[in-house]
């Protein structure tokens, strides 16, 4: 079973102290929520989770060993990633971005397998993609760029993944239907790390919440307890209502 | 299949024209005697216009082909690897580095002592301008677009500056500072075997080194953390890929002296043809790339001689209104 562990993580990015000894955990079959205000370090720890961001202190294991030695194909047939935009300036259709996806299982110069086909048709469907998945991803809308972004991440049925707000731009529909994918994949006994602002959409769903506070873990627990109204209040400057607990919840200011 | 066939064809059409159209000299039917003389069938040509064909057009044919494909499969790296349609392998110096290598040469009057040491000096400097591009941009460890970028524009005006400076250096001297502004104006003219040597070497190795690295190009249009995700260490590939693309340019633009726009236009053509995805766009901008520089040098070679058309002008010329073209498409809304 494949684990992904990050302990005491410290990253220094320039001047700022980005994150102080933070750490956070993903097994198979969880879905866990990451949270925390504007800046709080949640993008440097999913980074730093990944190995793409060098930690100045602590340590990311993945299966047990340092993240830093797996092979750059393992370690991609293991932990996938969604970041938070599409970012190529160049006309790629759907399809072929998530074709991308299966580059960690494809051997240098093959063509595209059976395998590889029915992985990014899976993975088209899975996020309703299949309408647009020929267009050039340049035409199409955010919402549409964030699903074609988790499909490739799907298509490298890496059974750790990790996703940076991936419900931005997304209607509600496809946000409700998102939260549901994870929820599958998790039962599939698929291990998901969401950072997102979104708590009501995710914490229902989630079975962990870690709050991530100037660098540092503040609550690392289910919704309930994570998000409780004095942690609310001293981590986001929020209360909120009902009292009784439980999900949705309405925010609003203090006072 | 049937298109690479096509494209072939045309590319083999373009080369016997460019064999055989001439102001004077031997024309197309002597070109087909010549090659049938080649093989052994007829009695070929007589020995003043096969030599000619053989050692005057042909190595010039061939560095306008190789040359062509170089810059153009260069442009399509860059623009990969720095992730902007408007990157071309002018960007980090090379092409600079190269002029100034060169003018060197002309300007000290090495180039007097052998053919090949204008393009010996041009590709010491393209070179040795890459390296320090390089090495200035590697801060913090990473080998990220933007001190890439930064590096890149700092040495550029530096070296220009420099090749400038040679150049009025020498305006006592009328014949080498108009030989120096001759040459880093471009042009395949009086090309021998030792360029075409030079240049097609350059290809293929460099051709064969990008070749298993098609996919990376892919992954390299992504974010560097999505492409890590995938399994590429990205600023490595990154580095290596360029070097590769500073290869082909200095293998190119050593032999050719300035030829504009060829690596920044054709890719953006092989585009609109196959896409974006490297495994097509590659070939593709080579292909289109090789047409290109043999067209445009047919068209120098055929314009009136006291026209002194060199073929960085043509290239311009072509390459301008191309980038207009593709301002206006932009200002659709659609992508470059």
């Amino acid at each position: 079973m494949t684990d992904l562990v990050g302990s005491d993580l410290a990253v220094q990015l320039g001047a700022r102290r980005v994150l102080a000894g933070a750490s956070c955990a993903l097994r198979a079959g969880e879905l866990v929520l990451l949270a925390g205000r504007n800046g709080a370090g949640k993008s440097t720890l999913l980074r730093a989770l990944l190995g793409a961001q060098a930690v100045a202190g602590g340590a990311v294991q993945l299966g047990g060993k340092p993240i830093g030695s797996w092979r750059g194909d393992e370690r991609a047939r293991q932990l996938a990633f969604v970041p938070q935009a599409i970012e190529t300036p160049f006309e790629f259709t759907g399809r072929e971005l998530v074709a991308m996806g299966r580059h960690p299982h494809r051997g240098r110069g093959a063509p595209l397998s059976a395998d590889d086909r029915t992985a990014i048709a899976e993975a088209l469907r899975d996020v309703d993609a299949e309408g647009f998945a020929d267009r050039p991803v340049t035409t199409l809308s955010g919402g549409e760029q964030r699903r074609i972004a988790v499909a490739r991440a799907l298509a490298t049925k890496a059974p750790l993944l990790l996703l940076d707000e991936p419900t931005n731009c997304l209607d509600l529909e496809h946000a409700l239907q998102l939260v549901a994918l994870m929820d599958r994949l998790c039962a599939q006994g698929r291990g998901c790390l969401v950072a997102s602002h979104d708590l009501n959409l995710f914490a229902p769903a989630a079975d962990r919440v870690v709050v991530l506070h100037e660098g540092r873990v503040a609550a690392d627990a289910p919704p309930e307890q994570a998000l409780a109204p004095a942690l609310l209040r001293s981590v986001f400057g929020v209360d909120c209502g009902p009292a009784s607990g439980g999900f949705p919840r309405a925010f609003r200011l203090p006072g | 299949m049937t298109r690479a066939l096509v494209a072939v064809l045309a590319l083999l059409a373009l080369a016997a024209l460019h064999l055989g159209l001439a102001r004077e000299g031997p024309g197309l039917a002597d070109v087909a005697a010549w090659l049938a003389g080649c093989v052994g069938v007829g009695d070929g040509v007589p020995a003043v216009d096969a030599f000619v064909l053989g050692d005057i057009r042909l190595p010039r044919l061939l560095v306008a082909l190789c040359g062509g494909a170089s810059l153009a499969l260069a442009g399509a790296v860059m623009q990969a690897t720095f992730r902007n349609p408007l990157a071309s392998p002018d960007l980090v110096g090379t092409s600079a580095g190269a002029a100034f290598g060169g003018a060197l040469t002309i300007v000290t009057g090495a180039a007097a002592w052998s053919v090949i040491a204008t393009p010996a000096g041009s590709l010491l400097g393209a070179l040795a301008t890459t390296a320090l591009v390089f090495t200035l941009a590697r801060a913090h460890d990473r080998f990220a677009v933007t001190s890439l970028l930064l590096a890149g524009i700092a040495l550029n005006t530096l070296v220009g500056a420099l090749t400038s400076f040679a150049v009025t250096f020498t305006f006592d001297n009328y014949t080498a500072s108009s030989r120096v502004l001759f040459w880093l104006m471009g042009g395949l003219d009086a090309r021998t075997w030792e360029h075409a040597a030079i240049t097609a070497f350059g290809l293929l190795l460099c051709g064969a080194l990008l070749r298993p690295a098609v996919r990376d190009l892919d992954l390299l249009t992504l974010s560097d953390d999505a492409a890590h995700s995938l399994g590429l260490d990205a600023p490595r590939a990154r580095r290596r890929l360029v070097w590769i693309a500073c290869g082909l340019t200095a293998a190119t633009v050593s032999n050719t002296g300035g030829i504009a726009f060829v690596g920044l236009v054709v890719p953006h053509l092989a585009r609109l043809l196959v896409g974006p995805a490297h495994d097509r766009l590659l070939p593709a901008s080579a292909w289109l790339g090789a047409i290109l520089l043999v067209a445009a040098d047919l068209g120098c070679r055929l314009a009136p001689p006291d026209a002194n058309l060199r073929l960085g002008v043509v290239t311009a010329f072509l390459g301008a209104p191309y980038f207009l073209w593709l301002l206006a498409r932009h200002r659709r809304g659609e992508a470059l």
